[in-house]
């Protein structure tokens, strides 16, 4: 085991999870990613969204700071913009509602994704990728209806995720998707295979 | 017509906030009846509770004590035939503000039921006929197209499939606000005015 870890690169992961109930299958895939990291030998972050009481709505404060040079003003958004400054693997894990992602992780994405960290101006005002270090994200999600009815309609939450935030980490950014559709009706076996799922992703890395 | 006007942007002196004066300076020449949510200036919390999860499946049309800081929002979406929201569009979607105002007061019982074992919901929201969507988006039409447009579709398929069978949207957005001049900005929202003043 310990020559298998030296042989592989560690990388620091930052997991980002958004589900109220702490109960849920999120949180279990939460735990299940983190552990399957670590035990390969990867720095992990976890951080729980609600657990820290993050609030999901920029401020009107923000709002006026986003494009001067300080866009960061809360000591919590601060601690998050450091860790994904230095991660190499983010991890999102969260239910999707209305086929897109909560409040709560899009409000994170709103607050903590700002100019100077997640992307910047060039001279001619375009975007440019500011988060190159991601080298991959991966999306853990939890959908209601069934896989056929969540492509008809759209993955928001996964084009949120895969398409807009990579534009911030470069297109050399790879991602990955792991998702149990189908909840309502789940039972306990499907919530453990999807569980293995996750750990057979994460130990693959 | 009634219109319930749903507005979710910080700031009124906003490119955002002009395209609500126009709006609602559209519909009253349009002489339609407005009810008006701002989300900001309610200090609306965006994030679904613990409570709310819990209480998720709870038939509201039975259980209307649940939800009560709900009731003023939900009482104005069963009201209207036309839903306006005003938004300026961020990371390709609407602000959490907004997706957080979905994702809390679109209700069972109101807005759509899920039938006992079975994994697709059934839409209840049958008076609302139209959604005018009227967004700012930063970047280009082009960088928005490769994102895939979350938040367009948001509104045009999974919110659109909650509403009446020929419920219709309309999409005024303007793109590369972060490059535009002042007279787009002025062409936009006349755009705005005219298209709300015209709605039958």
């Amino acid at each position: 085991m310990h020559q298998r870890r030296t042989s592989v690169a560690v990388m620091r992961a930052v997991v980002i999870l958004a589900n109220p109930n702490p109960e849920s299958l999120s949180h279990a895939a939460a735990a299940t990613a983190a552990s399957s990291l670590q035990a390969r030998g990867h720095d992990v972050v976890v951080h729980d969204l609600y657990a820290e009481g993050f609030r999901a709505a920029m401020s009107a404060d923000e709002r006026r700071a986003y494009h001067g040079d300080q866009p960061v003003l809360d000591d919590l958004v601060a601690t998050h913009v450091a860790d994904i400054r230095s991660a190499d693997l983010l991890v999102f894990v969260y239910p999707t509602w209305w086929a897109g992602l909560p409040a709560m992780l899009k409000g994170w994405v709103d607050r903590v994704m700002v100019p100077g960290v997640a992307f910047r101006f060039d001279d001619d005002h375009r975007v440019q990728p500011n988060l190159t270090n991601v080298k991959r994200i991966i999306g853990i999600s939890t959908y209601g209806s069934r896989w056929a009815y969540v492509k008809a309609i759209n993955d928001n939450g996964r084009r949120t995720l895969v398409r807009t935030v990579r534009l911030s980490t470069g297109l050399l950014t790879r991602s990955t998707w792991l998702a149990m559709y189908r909840m309502d009706t789940a039972g306990p076996e499907r919530c453990g295979a999807f569980l293995r799922k996750i750990a057979q992703t994460m130990e693959s890395l | 017509m009634n219109a319930y006007v749903v507005f979710c942007h910080p700031h009124h002196d906003s490119l955002a906030g002009a395209a609500l004066d126009r709006v609602l300076r559209g519909l009253e020449r349009g002489a339609h009846s407005v009810r008006m949510s701002d989300l900001y200036a309610d200090g609306f919390e965006p994030a679904l509770s613990l409570d709310e999860k819990t209480n998720q499946l709870v038939d509201h049309r039975e259980h209307p004590e649940v939800r009560p800081s709900l009731a003023g929002y939900i009482d104005n979406l069963t009201w209207c035939d036309t839903l306006v929201l005003v938004y300026p569009t961020w990371w390709g979607g609407q602000p959490a503000m907004l997706k957080g105002w979905f994702d809390r007061v679109w209700v069972t019982g109101v807005v759509y039921e899920l039938p006992a074992g079975k994994n697709r919901i059934t839409a209840l929201l049958h008076n609302v006929k139209r959604i005018v969507v009227v967004t700012t988006h930063g970047s280009s039409k082009l960088v928005n197209a490769v994102q895939g447009e979350p938040g367009k579709r948001t509104v045009t398929r999974s919110l659109r499939a909650l509403c009446n069978h020929w419920c219709r949207t309309d999409w005024l957005a303007m793109y590369a606000v972060d490059r535009a001049t002042p007279e787009q900005c002025d062409r936009f929202l006349d755009r705005v005015e005219r298209h709300l003043r015209s709605l039958r």
